[in-house]
């Protein structure tokens, strides 16, 4: 006797079924895309999609056997499938609860670059006023081990944050002495341009075991243009302080993080080999924002949203063949979208998150004391618009500022469940809310969709992994592998 | 109205279903409501950068979308008990949830 159950088993006996919740948009001319509340997926053509909703799909069909294995639909042979909806709509919400992680501590806003896009007020080096003082790295401090969050990470930031490095070490051993009474996971990040780095501080970074995250645009000229200082040799010196990094911290403690300029728009391979000869793992194809000087210097403007869906398909598409040659890169932004898409978890990614990430998943305290519930606003607030300032930590209190209408107007307004077309949209389950970006291109929390750049670059992108991995069996594997690589 | 009259039968399709689908051509064309009798009158307004050759593929899509609008809706209905129940379930254990 057979110690498996024959097919006839598994037909659908009472020949009824009941749809689970899903949603469906149309992916091209022939297929409609499905995508249910946790995430999973499946290409459908319309008439198919038409005859499932009209219970017309019969148990026999392929279509009927995959959507029921994705529990698009529930039968007598898996009455499970309300329950494995809701271990994974649980394990997809688990960060909600954790609330803020990442703590960013503006240290200083002074810098000795000029870059033409970058998202902060810069400042001369020379002006102290611009530093943040012990007296508000220790409220803010107070604040940071007032979240509930498990895992507490405090990345500084600038302007040129090692202008100010004694305050990083007063904070980062008074949160260490801190920390002995609330024993969270603390991790330190030290965002800098490393132009300043030496061995003295790479020594107190071992010894603290603080991570170093730097800026790396691509080959040396386009570096140097996209980042100009003094000497014009910023990309000489990033790299000897990659090197220097290494050999003090070990190879996995430093990170870079490009940014796409017009100039950068037509050398993705180019960019992607200058991470590859470097030794990076992979690279993170990030465009520009619409804040600070990107605005100010019209970079932000100089390309639109398809030029950079171009660079990022193509810069895409050549690490994919690199992977398929042997040689083993990772394209971070896609890994992480393909994690909401081919597991249950969802990676916590700021921009991709609903409710929005801002306040919940990041907070930044910046230089003066000022909290701003992203980077981005803070970048906003620095221009003179303080929508989002949600308050001070010399003045106000932790309550006061996480229960800012600053804070929690745009978290509401902005929540995809509830925005026009996003509540309907296949992909809200990989997307995000951004009332960030909203109000910076039109002054509200969120925009219309049909003409948000926003939604176009997000659709872009799911669109095109999509694609790639139904087409491509090796595309599919090596897709997997990134979205479950941590 | 002036514009491009497109019209839908109130006994098949819902003015919800319809709105929803004129709001996804907000880039497109505005579009002016109008209930006559049983039928919802559209009067779309294309934005003047739409070629003319373009318009009859956005009033054939435009009519599409009104149908998977209305799928949509039977979709919503008929797995909104079973939304609401995988939700409680999942959250269930959490303190995200009053007693």
């Amino acid at each position: 006797m057979s110690k498996f159950q024959p097919v006839s088993f598994y037909k659908n006996k009472k020949k009824t079924y009941q749809l689970t919740p899903f949603r469906f948009l149309k992916f091209n001319q022939e297929k409609y895309f499905l995508s249910n509340m946790t995430g999973e997926y499946l290409l459908l053509d319309r008439e198919s999609l038409g005859r499932l909703v009209e219970h017309r799909l019969d148990d026999s069909e392929q279509s009927y056997l995959d959507l029921r294995a994705k529990q698009f639909l529930i039968d007598d042979t898996n009455s499970i499938a309300t329950d494995l909806l809701a271990i994974k709509a649980r394990t997809r919400y688990s960060r909600l609860p954790e609330f803020t992680a990442l703590h960013i501590f503006v240290v200083s806003l002074r810098c000795d670059h000029s870059c033409q896009y970058c998202q902060v007020s810069r400042q001369s080096a020379d002006k102290l006023k611009y530093d943040m003082t012990e007296e508000i790295a220790d409220k803010a401090i107070d604040f940071a081990f007032k979240s509930p969050s498990r895992n507490i990470k405090i990345e500084f930031q600038g302007g040129e944050s090692l202008l100010n490095f004694p305050i990083i070490q007063y904070i980062v051993e008074r949160s260490k002495k801190l920390n002995e009474v609330h024993c969270r996971n603390l991790d330190f990040v030290i965002a800098t341009n490393l132009s300043m780095i030496d061995r003295d501080i790479l020594d107190y970074c071992r010894l603290h075991g603080i991570h170093i995250s730097t800026s790396l645009d691509g080959p040396e000229d386009l570096h140097n243009k996209n980042r100009p200082r003094p000497g014009k040799d910023s990309y000489e010196k990033v790299i000897k302080g990659i090197s220097l990094c290494r050999e003090v911290l070990g190879r996995d403690e430093v990170s870079a993080l490009m940014t796409t300029t017009e100039a950068s728009l037509k050398r993705g391979k180019e960019i992607v080999d200058e991470y590859l000869k470097l030794g990076f793992p992979g690279i993170f194809l990030r465009s520009l924002s619409p804040y600070g000087y990107a605005i100010k210097t019209k970079s932000f403007a100089a390309y639109q949203t398809e030029q950079w869906l171009d660079f990022f398909k193509e810069s895409l598409d050549y690490i994919i063949e690199l992977n398929r040659s042997g040689i083993r890169f990772q394209e971070y932004c896609s890994a992480i979208v393909l994690s909401k898409m081919l597991t249950s978890s969802d990676p916590g990614f700021v921009d991709l998150m609903s409710p929005a990430g801002i306040g919940i998943s990041v907070i930044v305290y910046n230089y003066d004391g000022s909290v701003h519930p992203s980077d981005e606003s803070r970048m906003l607030a620095e221009m003179g618009d303080n929508t989002f300032k949600m308050g001070n930590v010399l003045t106000d209190s932790y309550e006061q500022v996480f229960s800012s209408q600053a804070l929690l107007q745009p978290l509401e307004d902005s929540y995809t469940n509830s925005v026009p077309m996003c509540e309907e949209c296949a992909f809200e389950p990989y997307c995000g809310a951004d009332p960030v970006y909203e109000y910076a291109m039109n002054q509200d929390y969120i925009g219309r969709r049909p003409e948000s750049g926003f939604c176009q670059k997000s659709m872009g992108i799911f669109k095109h992994l999509i694609e790639r991995m139904e087409a491509d069996p090796f595309v599919k594997n090596l897709f997997m592998d990134w979205a479950n690589r941590k | 109205m002036d514009g491009v009259v497109v019209q839908f039968d109130l006994g098949v399709f819902s003015i919800d279903a319809v709105k929803k689908a004129a709001y996804k051509y907000i880039n497109k064309f505005s579009t002016d409501f109008a209930l006559q009798g049983q039928s919802i009158v559209c009067s779309l307004i294309f934005t003047q950068n739409i070629p003319q050759d373009s318009i009859q593929f956005y009033i054939d899509d435009f009519r599409k979308e009104v149908l998977d609008q209305d799928l949509r809706e039977k979709i919503k209905k008929e797995s909104e008990p079973l939304r609401n129940l995988i939700l409680a379930h999942a959250f269930s254990k959490t303190t995200l949830v009053e007693q």
